[in-house]
This record gives structure tokens, C-alpha cells and sequence, in this order.
């Protein structure tokens, strides 16, 4: 073990906090094809979020003429979706859709 | 991106946009929910973004990666993450000289950039005199790591921060406030670069000299210089928010160093904090907002009148948030001497700040919209800045700290205002009377 100029040498603790191992998930079966699919267009309500999902919307719709959207907006950018009191709302809305984009904003 | 992932885990194929500088604090954001693969789309707008033509721009460049996300059939790695197993050091995770400790923990990523006191075992037992609690007593996992802020977690940090034993009764409530809102962790993280400020109220605020007067969130004292700092730290090891990895604050924030005063209660003339907030006076309290900016004035007059005149015409829009108003103690008896509470400068804050009917045209801006992102204004909101509501139903704050003169201060854009109860170890007046002359004493020339 090294010592400074002045003999002092430490044996120090871990500053960085345990953690869990968490239980992992993969990712959703992806579709074959977005025609004639319902696309949920998730936005936080940042104001970039919602322009975003706007052109994207737009951009579907074009290259997809028979696909459907359906917007969920948060109320705010600092509060989930899943607040409790939406959390059955926004169930429902996900059972309605085939696929989601979000949009953060950031 | 945790609602993202809460809809992959309801059977829905989901992509989620994300500035192109975000990937880091994505990808931590939805490891952290147990989905360490998720399918993100980079794009080139910055956050806040309102310009139409950038945005269609930059979606058009990727909506072909959109599609992908939700069509190209998954990796074995996407639809069965291999287990990763979260960094867990040992407990004796070095050994070293001072030079050494502090180059391997600063290229950890575990310090706020300055030198800190080694860990030793040591120092940190000697740290864990300032509590009841057991070591391994787990005060909170803060989100979004969920990283286990044990007694003895806390200790260590406040080992490295400087602070002496008898700051643990804080720090522990600090922890518990920071974990209180699930908005503390967006806001340590934001691109707003909100810093926490804690306020400590009652007796443990002079048991621990945390100074309430000239100069209270200047450096210089001890108390004020590291229970910011220790928290700080904790942010970094405990919560995992790490600078340009999660914290994508923008301009950053220096109170983020430390932002610690105590309420000039002495010398106030109104009720403290805590008691505002439903606590006795002679309890012990911490509060914490998290301000993006500190500003200060010189009122256009240093009566009632004056200061009211100035708080309301520098109140404007973009500014994001509640505000806290800060008051020396000059100013605070001026108030109470012409009648008034801090209530009724709350309330008089909120009914007075206003954006009137030609501020958006005179800027050249069209007001058909409620535009202003935090504090929403425009039409159909009136204009008030201020909206009180069951998130938020105090949306102005009054404190009272810092010496006797004619200066008047904003912290603006704070969330709701969270106060907590310190709880004291049985043998606090001795561990006081150990601690309590641990002050400067300067030269005079």
C-alpha cells in the first residue's frame, strides 16, 4: 500500500450505494407491417413532444394511408402517465393501440 | 421513457424519439425499470424545441428508423436481456495515499470534481456517532437507480464531503426529502440544471452553526459547505445521477456544490418555516426546493410598498415554476411592522404577478397560445403567472435568512416545497457540546 509524504496510507469504503439485481424484461414482438395498424402516439406535453408527434402523425398517415392514431397526452412533462388516477386511462388506451411512439421531448 | 417501458411490458411494440445527446440518460432511465435493451430513435432536436420546420425536418430524416423500431424483428439480446448484474464494489474499494484515494475516486465518477476525506473505516464510525440508526438501517432507495441509501452509505459520503458527525440527523432527513416527490429525481436530472436548496429551521440549525446571516450561502462554513455537499454526493452515488450521463442539466448550477442556509429565525419577525409548515418551533426541520436560478435586486424603495412594487414587476414569464421569495431580516420587519404576514405577501405575490394584456404583442410574439412552458399564461389561463393547485397549492414561498440590509432575492422555478422533521439521537446534547466549537476564528489586520 502506498504512503503520502507524510506516512499516511487508507483503506477507504465504497461510496456508491448498493443496489438489487432487477428483474429483466425484453422487448415486445414488433409488427410485420404499420398498415392498417392503430398507432399510439404518446407525448409528455413538452411542447417539442407534441410538435414532433404532429409531423409524425402526418408522416404515417402519408406512407400509410389505412393506419389509424390515437394521442395520449400526460398531463405534464414532470408527471407520468401512469399517475394513479389515469393509470386505468391509460391501460385502456395502450389495449387500444398495436404499437406506440413516445415522444419526451428532450 | 418509464411509461415507454410500461407499455413494451403491456405486449405493445414502442419507440420512443430522443435527442441525439440523450441516449445515456435514456438508456439509464429504462435500465433502471428492468429493461436494460429498449429501441430509441436519436433525433437532432433540442429539447423545447418550437420550430416547426426543424422538427419536420429532423422527423423526416428518421421516420424510416421509426418504422424500423416497430417492425424489425427483435435480437436474442431484445427479447432476453442477459442478466447484468448492478456495480457493487467491494466495501474496501481501495488502498492508497490521499493522492491515490482521490484520483481513483475521482476517475470513479464518485466526487464532485474538489479533493475529499478518505472513507477509512474510521472515519466513517466515527461519522455514524451522529445517529441512532443502525449502519445498515436503509433510510431510502432514491430513484432513478434505486441505488440502497443506508446509514452507513450516507456516513461514507459525508466522510468525503467534510461534514462532522453531528450534520447525520440532517443529512439522513435530507435523504428522506429527497425521496419524498418523485419529481426530485427529473429535477436533479433536468436540462433546467435545478439545484437542491435546503433551508434548515429550529434548534439543530444553531447546534450545528449553520449560519442564517451575512454571507449564509457563501462559502466559509462548514455546516453550510458540506451537508449540500454530502447530498450532493449522495445524488451522485446513491440516486446515480451523474453529470452528462443522467444530469443533462444544461448550463448546470453551481448550488449543486452546496445551497444550504438556515433561516434567520432570531432576527425574523414572522413565524419560521417549519411552523408555517405544521411543525413546532421547537422541532427541527429541513426543506428543500430545487431553484434553477438565484437572483437578486435592490428594491425601487425599502418600504412595503417599494419592495412589493419590485417583487411584481421583475416576476415575468419563461422563468419556469414556483418562486421563492428571499427577505433579509431588514425587510422582513418592515413587512411586519406596516401589518403584514407572510401570507398575505404570498397572496398579494400571486393576485399581482401578472403578464399584462401587452406583453407578448410588444415583444413581437403572438399570444394565441399558452406559451410560456412553466408558468402558463395566455389565453383562457388569464394573466396570472401564478396558478395555485393541488400539486402545488403554495406556488410562493417567503424566507427570511441573510444579514441586515436592503437587498431582496428570487430562487425561481422551484417545485412543490418539501419540509421534513429531524429526528435527534438520545445523546445529542453531548455530541452538540463535542462539536459545537468547531468554528473559524479569523485574524484580524
Amino acid at each position: 500500500m502506498s504512503v503520502d509524504k507524510a506516512g499516511a496510507s487508507y483503506e477507504v469504503l465504497s461510496p456508491w450505494a448498493e443496489a438489487d439485481p432487477k428483474p429483466l424484461s425484453g422487448l415486445s414482438p414488433r409488427l410485420a407491417d404499420l398498415a392498417g395498424k392503430k398507432i399510439g402516439l404518446l407525448c409528455n406535453n413538452k411542447r417539442a413532444a407534441t410538435l414532433i408527434l404532429d409531423v409524425t402523425e402526418r408522416l404515417l398517415k402519408e406512407r400509410y394511408p389505412t393506419c389509424e392514431t390515437s394521442i395520449f397526452n400526460s398531463r405534464s412533462f414532470s408527471v407520468s402517465a401512469l399517475e394513479p388516477d389515469r393509470k386505468g386511462e391509460f391501460e385502456d388506451w395502450i389495449k387500444g393501440v398495436d404499437a406506440v411512439v413516445a415522444s419526451v421531448g428532450d | 421513457m418509464y411509461d415507454a417501458i410500461f407499455i413494451e411490458k403491456h405486449d405493445t411494440p414502442t419507440v420512443t424519439f430522443v435527442f441525439e445527446y440523450f441516449l445515456n440518460d435514456s438508456m439509464s432511465a429504462a435500465s433502471s425499470r428492468g429493461m436494460p435493451v429498449v429501441r430509441v430513435v436519436p433525433e437532432a432536436i433540442v429539447s423545447e424545441c418550437t420550430v416547426v420546420e426543424t422538427i419536420d425536418n429532423a422527423i423526416t430524416a428518421v421516420f424510416d428508423d421509426m418504422v424500423a423500431a416497430l417492425t424489425k424483428p427483435l435480437t436474442a439480446e431484445e427479447k432476453s436481456p442477459k442478466p447484468r448484474e448492478p456495480e457493487n464494489p467491494p466495501r474496501i474499494v481501495f488502498k492508497g495515499d490521499l493522492e491515490e484515494v482521490n484520483r481513483f475516486f475521482y476517475q470513479r465518477g464518485w466526487t464532485d470534481g474538489l479533493p475529499v476525506i478518505p472513507p477509512t473505516e474510521e472515519a466513517v464510525a466515527d461519522m455514524l456517532t451522529g445517529t441512532d440508526l443502525p449502519a445498515d438501517h436503509l433510510v431510502e432507495k432514491l430513484e432513478p437507480r434505486l441505488g440502497k441509501v443506508t446509514v452507513e452509505m450516507i456516513a461514507i459520503n459525508a466522510v468525503m464531503a467534510g461534514c462532522l458527525p453531528t450534520y447525520m440527523p440532517v443529512l439522513i432527513t435530507g435523504v428522506q426529502a429527497l425521496a419524498d416527490n418523485p419529481a426530485c429525481g427529473m429535477m436533479a436530472a433536468s436540462t433546467g440544471s435545478f439545484s437542491p436548496f435546503w433551508l434548515i429551521n429550529g434548534p439543530v440549525a444553531k447546534d450545528l452553526n449553520v449560519n442564517s446571516s451575512y454571507g449564509a450561502t457563501s462559502p466559509g462554513n462548514i455546516a453550510n459547505a458540506t451537508i449540500g455537499r454530502a447530498l450532493g454526493l449522495i445524488t451522485k452515488n446513491g440516486r446515480g445521477v451523474r453529470r452528462q450521463i443522467e444530469d443533462m442539466g444544461v448550463f448546470g448550477n453551481p448550488g449543486k456544490y452546496s445551497w444550504v442556509a438556515a433561516e434567520n429565525e432570531e432576527n425574523s419577525p414572522w413565524e419560521p418555516l417549519h411552523v408555517e409548515r405544521g411543525f413546532k418551533k421547537e422541532d427541527s426541520a429541513v426543506t428543500l426546493i430545487f431553484p434553477q436560478s438565484f437572483q437578486q435586486m435592490m428594491p425601487f424603495g425599502t418600504d412595503d410598498k417599494g419592495i412589493l412594487a419590485t417583487v411584481v414587476g421583475n416576476i415575468t414569464p419563461a422563468r419556469m415554476g414556483s418562486l421563492a421569495l428571499l427577505l433579509t431580516p431588514t425587510h422582513a420587519r418592515t413587512f411586519a411592522d406596516k401589518g403584514w404576514t407572510k401570507q398575505a405577501i404570498k397572496d398579494y405575490i400571486v393576485e399581482n404577478a401578472i403578464v399584462p394584456d401587452d406583453y407578448f404583442p410588444r415583444l413581437g410574439l403572438k399570444a394565441d397560445k399558452p406559451f410560456d412552458r412553466g408558468n402558463v399564461t395566455g389565453p383562457g389561463y388569464g394573466p396570472k403567472i401564478f396558478h395555485p393547485d393541488p400539486r402545488d397549492r403554495e406556488p410562493v414561498q417567503v424566507f427570511v435568512f441573510g444579514g441586515f440590509g436592503s437587498w431582496m432575492g428570487f430562487l425561481q422555478g422551484i417545485h412543490p416545497t418539501i419540509t421534513k422533521q429531524v429526528e435527534l439521537p438520545k445523546n445529542w446534547a453531548q455530541l452538540v457540546k463535542k462539536y459545537k466549537n468547531v468554528v473559524p476564528t479569523y485574524v484580524r489586520y
